[in-house]
């Protein structure tokens, strides 16, 4: 069965104002039921590439598509078929779980949910039951990243975008996370994941794309992986032992 | 799309405790600045009735109206006490004669100079410190506070517009800022009703505008601290900007206007005319006496009805040398008043650059505490004195004043059974205020830069935003 490309960038390039180029003719594509690991250190491209597939940059060349979309041409029609995840989820502290599930669900154009579909999805992601009408105020980092996923999972899109989903949480609930992307894979989403985490991304990618200054060293298929130690593929190629 | 947009930022806003707490603050503000205008209010009238009692007492144990020494009094208006502006510096009572200056004293800070250290809780201070503070304090993180939070991003990422974000933050939170400030002004309202302080038509229309002004002025600087929110990346950099954009507009434009008016434009001493005046009257006096002199000495055979003829010289000496001090006075305080008004539009021109400003201009002119206020009810006071030097005349034949009186031995007229004088014959000092149009017409360009000024923060605010990198 062929898979749809949901998620692709073509020669994506971003030059600043100041001639830096911090994304240098990147080229991907991520399939309904793909996870794709975006792997580099700092300032390597990863949230660039994110930004412009978020319409958050324009693109000085090549093109970053959603669903078919160019996200720089029809932003708003791009940007119904992706759900977005970063790493700073801080929401809305003073709504509960649900109150921001409900905001974020009828931005995404899911209206007149009831209660129990909310509280579905938040059992899904794994937060506790009565946590689901408490005020985030007083939520951990990871249980607010369990809301920030339930917000992408209600949106109910076929592309997740999530930047570095998995930092500065614990390794338990880092776990839970990656179990529920797990999830999210097998209902046939494209999911882009930005990370530096390599043992993480190992765990869960199908594909791995390893980046370093603005520049996709290589992509790699779990096949391909399977006979490789990826933290020493990411070090020979971030210090330019193998030819990109 | 804009109304989900808008809702969230309602409930956002109403939801937290920063809104609880400064909403509270400012309900218990405005509450007390009415209730504070209220008992002033009663305070002064009660004051004013009972001046005016003592003073219709005083007259009628009098038997001759040359012995009468009364004193009139402004009226205290109730919109005054809501705005104080100048009223409170503005003396209340004031001695009346039938000729010469007359001096305005008593005036309420005079009276009690620790509310002039401290100033009395007014609507205009509860709008230009409390409120203006109180829309900073949501405003400065308006935009970059979600940036930092990760929601401007997370809400972008679904199909929403810039345009529409920002509109719904902007309206939104105006919304939810106003309408819930709106419930003790009403109360305020309702507590003038309940206190039994009657307001004419004209003056409910004038606290209307007031209102107006303040929520106006509210919104000037929300749309402005949301501006600079769109401009910093940081909140903690847009709060220290909105700080020092509020403490210009609230001190340090109104107190530098000042400083650079009073630098530009020169306006003469009171003191140095007070000494020229007194110069001028010592001049008069001196020649006055001269000129009674020469009459005694060419008149110094008394013929029949000497004294009669004695006394319609004085008047008419007094009627020049009045005529000349009026003069005098007029030119000296008229050249006094001309540079002041081209000072004070130098010092009002340069502090309308403060939104707090133009508000207080327009509050003031609306409430009739505008710093005209003394000159006009000065003019009301010219105006009475002529009444009552025409009385004085008709009651007493001359109008008092620097006279000597002679009488010969003989001549003495038999005792006559005096009577008690009769205060209501004193013609009544009527206080012109101003009509609903002549306010209106001082505070409506005002009120207009107010909306102007708002609007341009808005558009700013969505100019920022359309433009912020919102990484």
């Amino acid at each position: 069965m062929e898979e749809s490309v949901f998620i692709e960038a073509k020669g994506l390039t971003k030059v600043y104002e100041d001639g830096l180029c911090a994304l240098d003719h990147v080229s991907f594509s991520v399939k309904s039921g793909e996870v794709f690991c975006l792997l580099g250190g700092n300032g390597a491209g990863k949230t660039t590439t994110i930004n412009l597939f978020l319409g958050f940059l324009p693109p000085t060349e090549g093109s970053a598509t959603i669903n078919g979309i160019d996200m720089h041409r029809d932003p708003l029609e791009a940007k119904k078929h992706v759900a977005y995840l970063s790493d700073v989820v801080m929401l809305y502290p003073n709504f509960t779980a649900r109150q921001n599930l409900d905001f974020f669900a009828r931005l995404g154009g899911k209206r007149n949910l009831a209660k129990e579909e909310y509280y579905s999805v938040l059992r899904q992601v794994g937060l506790q039951e009565k946590a689901f009408e408490q005020r985030l105020k007083g939520f951990s980092k990871g249980m607010r990243q369990k809301v920030g996923l339930a917000i992408a999972i209600i949106k109910d899109a076929p592309a997740i975008i999530l930047d570095e989903p998995t930092s500065g949480l614990d390794p338990k609930a880092a776990n839970e996370f990656l179990n529920t992307l797990l999830q999210l894979r097998s209902q046939r989403r494209a999911i882009l994941m930005s990370t530096h985490d390599i043992f993480r991304a190992k765990e869960v990618a199908d594909t791995v794309g390893i980046m370093n200054e603005g520049k996709m060293l290589t992509i790699k298929s779990r096949k391909e992986l399977e006979h490789e130690d990826l933290e020493e593929l990411y070090l020979n190629y971030i210090h330019g032992k193998v030819a990109a | 799309m804009l109304s989900t947009l808008l809702e969230k930022e309602l409930r956002e806003i109403i939801y937290s405790t920063k809104f609880a707490v400064t909403f509270g603050a400012s309900a218990v503000l405005v509450i007390l600045s009415f209730y504070v205008g209220i008992r002033n209010y009663q305070e002064s009238k009660r004051e004013y009735e009972a001046a005016r009692s003592v003073n219709i007492a005083n007259i009628a144990s009098l038997t001759e109206w040359r012995m009468a020494q009364p004193k009139v009094f402004r009226k205290p208006q109730p919109l005054q006490v809501l705005v104080n502006g100048t009223t409170n510096d503005v003396g209340r009572t004031t001695e009346m004669r039938a000729q010469g200056e007359l001096n305005l004293i008593n005036s309420r800070y005079n009276v009690d100079p620790l509310f002039a250290v401290f100033r009395f809780l007014d609507l205009n201070f509860v709008v230009v410190i409390v409120f203006s503070l109180f829309a900073i304090l949501f405003g400065y993180d308006a935009i970059n506070g979600e940036k930092e939070s990760g929601t401007l991003k997370l809400v972008l990422s679904n199909p929403v517009s810039r345009a529409e974000f920002i509109l719904g933050k902007l309206i939104g939170s105006f919304t939810a800022l106003v309408v819930p400030l709106l419930i003790p002004l009403l109360l305020g309202c309702l507590m003038i009703i309940g206190f039994g302080i009657s307001l004419s038509p004209d003056e409910w229309v004038r606290l209307f505008f007031i209102i107006l002004g303040g929520l106006l002025c509210f919104g000037a600087f929300l749309a402005l601290s949301t501006m600079i929110s769109g401009l910093a990346s940081r909140t903690s950099v847009s709060f220290l900007i909105s700080l020092v954009v509020w403490i210009f507009s609230v001190l340090i434009i109104p107190k530098g206007s000042v400083l650079l008016a009073s630098a530009f434009v020169d306006v003469p001493n009171l003191d140095a005319i007070e000494a020229q005046k007194r110069k001028f009257s010592l001049q008069q006096f001196e020649q006055r006496r001269q000129k009674m002199e020469e009459w005694i000495r060419a008149n110094a055979r008394p013929g029949e009805d000497w004294s009669g003829r004695f006394n319609s010289f004085q008047d008419s000496v007094g009627k020049m040398f009045e005529n000349e001090r009026e003069e005098f006075y007029g030119r000296l305080n008229e050249e006094w008043r001309n540079r002041k008004d081209h000072q004070e539009r130098w010092a009002f021109g340069v502090a309308r650059l403060s939104p707090t400003v133009i508000f207080q201009i327009a509050a003031m002119n609306l409430a009739n505490t505008d710093i005209a206020l003394k000159h006009r009810y000065l003019e009301d006071l010219d105006r009475y004195q002529d009444e009552y030097a025409e009385f004085i005349k008709k009651k007493v034949g001359t109008l008092g004043g620097m006279r000597i009186v002679i009488r010969f031995s003989g001549q003495q007229a038999p005792e006559e059974e005096k009577k008690p004088l009769n205060p209501s014959e004193l013609p009544e000092l009527v206080e012109r205020t101003r009509g609903l149009g002549d306010t209106m017409a001082a505070s409506i360009v005002d009120l207009g830069l107010l909306g102007v000024l708002t609007t341009l923060f808005f558009a700013g605010a969505f100019g920022a935003f359309l433009r912020f990198d919102v990484r």
